[in-house]
C-alpha cells in the first residue's frame, strides 16, 4: 500500500492516467462483486447507512463510530479500494468589483470535474485497519507556457490526503466494554469518530478555482492552526460507550513518514518543531433510544515554523494553541434522521519573531502620512458554528449552518489600507508603490466573517449526493459593507454552489 | 519518539500475532471464530452485548427463541428475507457466517436474560394491544397472537418471542408482512393482512411494555 502512495509521490498522475486507474478500477470492482459499494461497505456487506447517518456520508452512526474506534477491521477483508469523485458548479453573487473577475472567480458558474480520490484501505488483520486517501485535484495550479508565465491552463496535482492507519482491540465483558487503539494519522481529529470534530465538519470536497473561494467549504470552521499533512500518532480508548479519551503528538511528515504528505511540495509542508506537538480529545456519549449525544473538548499546541521551510533559524518559530468545545446530537430511527451539531474553537497564535522583524505595514492612515499601528505578536481568533440537518427516507435532506468567527484585529493581517496620498486604490495609479488588494483584501486586519449556509439534497441511489448549498455573508473580513476598502460588501460574496459527489 | 519504530512495531506485532486474534476477531469470513465472539464484537453494536438493543431502530435478541434467531440468519444469508432494514443491514454480515456459528450465536441470544425497555405506555393502548394480544379480533378474523407466540409472548421454537419487542420494529414488521411482503411464507402474512394502523399500534405498544 505504501509502495503505490509512494508511486504517486513520485510521478503525480495525470489526468488521463487517473481517468484510466479509475476506470480499470471500476471494472475490476465490478467484475469481483455485483453490489460493489465503497470499500468499508463491501467489507460488511452493509448498506452506507448503517455506518453513515441517514446515508449522508461521512457524518458517522453509533455504529460507524465503532466500525472506525475498533480500526475499520470488522467484516471480511476484501478488494481494498474505493474511489470517489466530485462535480461541481460555483456562483458568487457579485463579480463586478473586481479588476480582475477571470482571475478572481476562475470558473465562476462553469460546471468542473473539481476532485477525485482513491481510498486505499479496510480490515488487514483482525486489529489493523486503514484508511488512506489519495486526492487528485483537477485544478490544483496553473500551467506556465512556454513565455514562462501563466497560460491560464489548470494543471491537475496529485496528493497525500486524509489517512489513518489504526490498532485496536476490544474488551467486552459483562461489565466492561472497552476499546482501546493506537493511531498514525497526517491530520489531527481525523481519528476522531465524530463529525464535529476539525478534520470532519467539513466534508463536501472544496474546488480550488477562486469561484469556489466563498462556499461553504471555504468558510470559517472549527479548526486546528496546523492543518494536516503532518505525521501524528495518537493512543485513544473509549469506556462502557461512554467516555472517549484520546492523546497524541504530531511531527512534520518527512523522511520515513513523508507519505503523510506525499505531493505537497517542501514550501507547502507544515514544519513543526521536533515531535513535542500534543493533541488531546475527550468526550462524553450516550445513547439512549433512538438519541445519541456526545459533548466534548480538544486542544492542540503546534510549534509551527511560520516563515517559509527554513528550520534552522529558530527565530522563524511561532506557536499555535486551540482549544474546543463540540456537542453532537443524534436522532436515528427510519425514515427520520436529524443531526444537531456545534462547534467552537479559539485559537491563539503566536507569530514568530522573525514574522514580526520582517514585517513593515506599507499602508497608512487616512491623512496619508500616520504609519499604522505596529504588528501585534498575538492574534486571538473564536470560530463558532451551529448546524441542524434532516433527512428523510435516507434520500431527501437538507440543513442550516451558522457561523461567525471574531477575533483580534492586526496589521499584520491587513491587506487593504491608504497610500500615501490618503487614497485606497489596488492599481496604484499615482505610482506610490502601495497597492491594495480586491475581494480577499482586508482593510481592517480584523478577521471577523459571518454568515448562513443553507444546503438542500437529494441522494438517489445510496453513494451519490446531488446537492445545492447557498452560503450568504453578513460579515466578511471585519466588515459588513467595503471590507477591502474597494467597495466590496460582505454579500457580494453570497454563493451558490451546486455539487454532484459519487463514491464507488 | 520515533514513529517509524511505532509504525514497525504495529506491522511486526500484526505479524507476530500471526494476524489473527480468534478470541476477540471481527473477522465474518473466518469459519474458526466462534459465533459468540462474532456476537459480542460486531452483533452487540446494534443488538447490544446482551441482546437489549436501546435503540429501537435494532430488533431485541435477548431471551430470543435459538430457532427462530437461527431460521432468520439462515434467512438473511440466503437474501430471502428481503425486507429493506433487513437487506441493508443483515445479508452482507451475515453473507460467510457457517452453519455452526450461527448455531452459536443463537444459543449465545436465547440465554440472555430480558430487561424490558423502560418506556412509558398509554394505559388505554396498554388495554387495546392486551385484548387484541388475547383474544384477536374476531370481527376481522385476526387470531389471538398468544395462541401461536404463547400467553407471555415468549414464543416457542420458530413462533419468535415478541415481548419486550421495541413497539417501533414490531410495526415496521407488521408492515413488512402486511405489504412489503419481504418475509413471505409464514403465518404472519394472514393474520397481519386485516390488521388497520390503530390496531398494530396498540398490539405493538402492549408487548413492547409487556407485563413480566
Ligand atoms: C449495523 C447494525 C446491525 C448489526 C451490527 C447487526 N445487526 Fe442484526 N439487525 C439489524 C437490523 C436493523 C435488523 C432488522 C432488520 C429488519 O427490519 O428486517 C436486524 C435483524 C436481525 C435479526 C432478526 C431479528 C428478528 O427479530 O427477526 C437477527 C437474528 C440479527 N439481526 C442477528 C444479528 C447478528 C447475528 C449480528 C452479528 C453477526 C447482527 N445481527 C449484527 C442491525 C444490525
Ligand atoms: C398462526 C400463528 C401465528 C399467530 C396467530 C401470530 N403469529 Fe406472529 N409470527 C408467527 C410466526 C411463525 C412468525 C415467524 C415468521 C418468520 O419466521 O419469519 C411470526 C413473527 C411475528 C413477528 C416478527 C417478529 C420478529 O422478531 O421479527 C411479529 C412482530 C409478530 N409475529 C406479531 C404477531 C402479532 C402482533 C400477532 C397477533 C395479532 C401474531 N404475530 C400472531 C406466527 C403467528
Amino acid at each position: 500500500m505504501f509502495a503505490l502512495v509512494k508511486f504517486f509521490h513520485r510521478s503525480p498522475v495525470r489526468m488521463a492516467e487517473l481517468a484510466c486507474g479509475l476506470l480499470t478500477t471500476l471494472l475490476l470492482l465490478g467484475s469481483l462483486d455485483a453490489q460493489a459499494l465503497p470499500l468499508f461497505a463491501r467489507q460488511t456487506g452493509q448498506n452506507c447507512l448503517s455506518c453513515h447517518a441517514g446515508g449522508q456520508f461521512p457524518e458517522l452512526t453509533p455504529y460507524g463510530r465503532m466500525f472506525k474506534m475498533t480500526g475499520y477491521t470488522i467484516g471480511a477483508r476484501t478488494v481494498p479500494i474505493s474511489v470517489m469523485g466530485v462535480a461541481t458548479y460555483s456562483k458568487v453573487a457579485d463579480t463586478s468589483k473586481s479588476d480582475d473577475p477571470a482571475a478572481d472567480f476562475q470558473k465562476n458558474g462553469a460546471p468542473l470535474f473539481a476532485t477525485g480520490s482513491l481510498f486505499l484501505g479496510g480490515k488487514v488483520t483482525d486489529n489493523i485497519g486503514a484508511f488512506a486517501q489519495v486526492t487528485y485535484d483537477n485544478y490544483a495550479g496553473q500551467a506556465v507556457g512556454d513565455s514562462g508565465n501563466n497560460d491560464g491552463r489548470f494543471q491537475g496535482h496529485t496528493n497525500a490526503d486524509n489517512m489513518d492507519f489504526r490498532y485496536a482491540d476490544h474488551l467486552i465483558d459483562d461489565k466492561r466494554d472497552f476499546v482501546y487503539g493506537l493511531s498514525v494519522n497526517n491530520n489531527p481529529s481525523v481519528s476522531d469518530p465524530w463529525n464535529t470534530a476539525p478534520a470532519w465538519m467539513q466534508y463536501v470536497p472544496v474546488p480550488s478555482p477562486t469561484s469556489s473561494q466563498f462556499i461553504d467549504g471555504n468558510a470559517p470552521f472549527a479548526s486546528f492552526g496546523s492543518g494536516g499533512n503532518i505525521a501524528g500518532v495518537s493512543a485513544y480508548m473509549f469506556w462502557n460507550k461512554t467516555i472517549y479519551a484520546e492523546l497524541g503528538t504530531y511531527q512534520t511528515a518527512n523522511r520515513g513518514l513523508s507519505f503523510l504528505s506525499a505531493g505537497i511540495n517542501d514550501a507547502n509542508t507544515t514544519k513543526l518543531q521536533g515531535s513535542n506537538n500534543p493533541y488531546w480529545r475527550l468526550a462524553y456519549s450516550h445513547e439512549w433510544g433512538a438519541h445519541n449525544i456526545m459533548v466534548g473538548a480538544t486542544g492542540m499546541i503546534a510549534h509551527i515554523y511560520d516563515l517559509g521551510s527554513d528550520t534552522s533559524d529558530p527565530g522563524n518559530l511561532g506557536r499555535v494553541k486551540n482549544t474546543g468545545l463540540d456537542a453532537q446530537y443524534q436522532y436515528l430511527l427510519d425514515p427520520h434522521t436529524i443531526t444537531a451539531q456545534l462547534s467552537y474553537m479559539r485559537q491563539v497564535q503566536d507569530y514568530s519573531p522573525n514574522t514580526l522583524l520582517n514585517f513593515a505595514s506599507p499602508f497608512v492612515l487616512a491623512d496619508g502620512l500616520t504609519p499604522v499601528a505596529a504588528a501585534n505578536p498575538s492574534d486571538t481568533t473564536n470560530v463558532f458554528r451551529a448546524k441542524l440537518g434532516y433527512v428523510y427516507q435516507a434520500k431527501y435532506g437538507g440543513s442550516v449552518a451558522f457561523f461567525n468567527k471574531t477575533g483580534t484585529a492586526n496589521t499584520l493581517n491587513q491587506s487593504s489600507g491608504f497610500d500615501t496620498n490618503g487614497q485606497i486604490t489596488s492599481t496604484d495609479p499615482l505610482g506610490t508603490g502601495i497597492a491594495s488588494t480586491r475581494v480577499t483584501g482586508n482593510l481592517s486586519g480584523n478577521p471577523a466573517t459571518r454568515g448562513f449556509t443553507y444546503e438542500a439534497f437529494w441522494m438517489p441511489i445510496q453513494n451519490i449526493r446531488i446537492g445545492a448549498q447557498y452560503t450568504a455573508y453578513s460579515k466578511f473580513n471585519g466588515a459588513t459593507d467595503n471590507y477591502d476598502g474597494l467597495g466590496r460588501n460582505a454579500r457580494d460574496n453570497n454563493t451558490l454552489f451546486l455539487y454532484v459527489w459519487g463514491a464507488y | 519518539m520515533n514513529y517509524k519504530h511505532i509504525f514497525l512495531a504495529m506491522t511486526l506485532g500484526a505479524i507476530g500475532a500471526g494476524c489473527s486474534n480468534i478470541e476477540r476477531s471481527r473477522d465474518l469470513a473466518n469459519p474458526a471464530v466462534p459465533g459468540h465472539v462474532l456476537a459480542v464484537q460486531v452483533c452487540a453494536i446494534c443488538h447490544g452485548v446482551d441482546g437489549n438493543s436501546t435503540s429501537p431502530a435494532f430488533p431485541r435478541l435477548a431471551g430470543q427463541q435459538a430457532a427462530y434467531i437461527v431460521n432468520q440468519l439462515k434467512n438473511f444469508r440466503a437474501q430471502g428475507r428481503s425486507d429493506p432494514a433487513g437487506s441493508e443491514y443483515m445479508w452482507g454480515l451475515s453473507h460467510h457466517l457457517t452453519d455452526a456459528q450461527i448455531d452459536d450465536i443463537a444459543a449465545y441470544y436465547a440465554k440472555q436474560k430480558v430487561v424490558a425497555p423502560d418506556v412509558p405506555t398509554d394505559p388505554k393502548l396498554m388495554a387495546a394491544g392486551k385484548d387484541i394480544f388475547e383474544n384477536g379480533v374476531p370481527a376481522q378474523n385476526v387470531i389471538a397472537c398468544a395462541a401461536c407466540h404463547g400467553p407471555k409472548g415468549q414464543g416457542i421454537e420458530a413462533f419468535p418471542r415478541i415481548a419486550n419487542q421495541h413497539a417501533d420494529y414490531i410495526v415496521k414488521q407488521l408492515n413488512v408482512f402486511q405489504i412489503n411482503q419481504g418475509r413471505p411464507g409464514t403465518p404472519m402474512e394472514f393474520i397481519a393482512h386485516p390488521l388497520t394502523g390503530d390496531n398494530k399500534d396498540a398490539v405493538a405498544a402492549y408487548l413492547q411494555d409487556f407485563p413480566n
